[in-house]
């Protein structure tokens, strides 16, 4: 009779502890997107006008701070090899806003003159179906050129491409 | 009296055709431009100083005892620009800021005016990459030019001698 109420107490532990497992669980994590490679394509800027040296400086920036993140390869825009890739992310920016401002005007009042830009940031598969969409700014309102702005967008990119791109690195 | 004003006038003729001369010989031989690579060239960091020419056919940088060559055949776009950047150095004007009352910022005020140039290529994978370059005011047409010559593309117009006389006016005033 002890040993089957010990049996007993044990399997509606046991019980308990798998019906509480679900309560361990973040529901608010969002699930990450899996993918080896990213493949850059250039910033397009049809909408807005704006210097060829910061849509350069917005690509390669951003290719620079996206190989940091862990991804196996960073691929560019026209690169052959991504072709044969696997779980490939497709990133497709355009910019939305641009507002150039003075370094020397920032120097000089330490208030005025920052330089801002948005970027739409797109994440698709290879087929061209849309993963994540997101805006996101760059900006310099103290020290530096104006290119530092393209620095803060990739920094900030990057970081949306960890919180919901799961890497090979991060696995 | 006149044999004096015919003797400082013969003079300032001189010095005015000699600076001419010196500015067309320095106009008809650019050699190695000394530039700053802002980003985009492989192999080589980031806000490296060092000499840009265009030789048999690439466009060669040399940084130190390294060098990194673009095949000019494979430039998409060249795009000149202007811009301007602090007359003291970097360190002197973050320094300077330091200065009472505020001081240190008239040297900011002090600005010179720069040109940017700006290159589109893909590597033998046919990546697209960028590379952006800051030189002297003048030198950067001039090194587009001989790109375009040796086959590198340009999207952008030739500027007309109307808007080149208007626009580093207007590009300083955008840039600064």
């Amino acid at each position: 009779m002890k040993r089957i109420l010990t049996s007993a107490i044990r399997m509606g532990m046991v019980a308990l502890v798998f019906a509480a497992c679900p309560l361990f669980a973040r529901p608010g994590e969002p699930t990450k997107i899996r993918a080896r490679a990213i493949q850059v394509e250039m910033i397009q800027s049809d909408e807005v006008s704006m210097p060829a040296e910061f849509q350069i400086s917005l690509y390669e920036n951003l290719i620079h701070q996206l190989e940091k993140q862990g991804f196996q390869h960073v691929y560019r825009e026209g690169d052959r090899n991504a072709a044969s890739s696997t779980d490939l992310v497709v990133l497709h920016s355009t910019v939305r806003r641009f507002k150039q401002g003075s370094e020397r005007a920032r120097q000089v009042t330490t208030v005025a003159g920052a330089t801002s830009i948005t970027v739409h940031c797109q994440f698709s598969s290879p087929d061209g179906a849309t993963i994540l969409e997101r805006d996101v700014n760059g900006k310099v309102r103290f020290f530096g050129g104006n290119l530092k702005a393209t620095y803060d967008f990739a920094k900030k990119a990057a970081r949306v491409a960890h919180e919901n791109i799961s890497t090979p690195e991060h696995e | 009296m006149t044999l004096r004003w015919a003797t400082h006038y013969a003079g300032l003729v001189l010095v005015c055709a000699g600076s001419l001369i010196t500015i067309a010989n320095a106009q008809q031989s650019p050699g190695p431009t000394t530039v700053v690579q802002l980003t985009g060239l492989a192999g080589v960091k980031d806000n490296a100083k060092g000499t840009l020419s265009v030789e048999n056919g690439n466009l060669h940088f040399a940084h130190g005892k390294t060098g990194s060559d673009v095949s000019t055949t494979s430039i998409e776009d060249v795009v000149t620009g202007g811009d301007s950047q602090e007359t003291v150095g970097k360190t002197i004007g973050t320094l300077s800021m330091a200065a009472p009352y505020g001081s240190g910022r008239v040297l900011s005020l002090f600005r010179t005016k720069i040109d940017t140039l700006t290159i589109r290529y893909r590597d033998s994978e046919g990546g697209l990459h960028g590379a952006i370059f800051t030189m002297p005011v003048g030198k950067a047409d001039v090194i587009k030019k001989e790109l375009v010559a040796n086959g590198a593309h340009s999207t952008a117009a030739e500027p007309s001698a109307a808007s080149t006389s208007a626009s580093p006016s207007s590009q300083e005033e955008r840039k600064q």
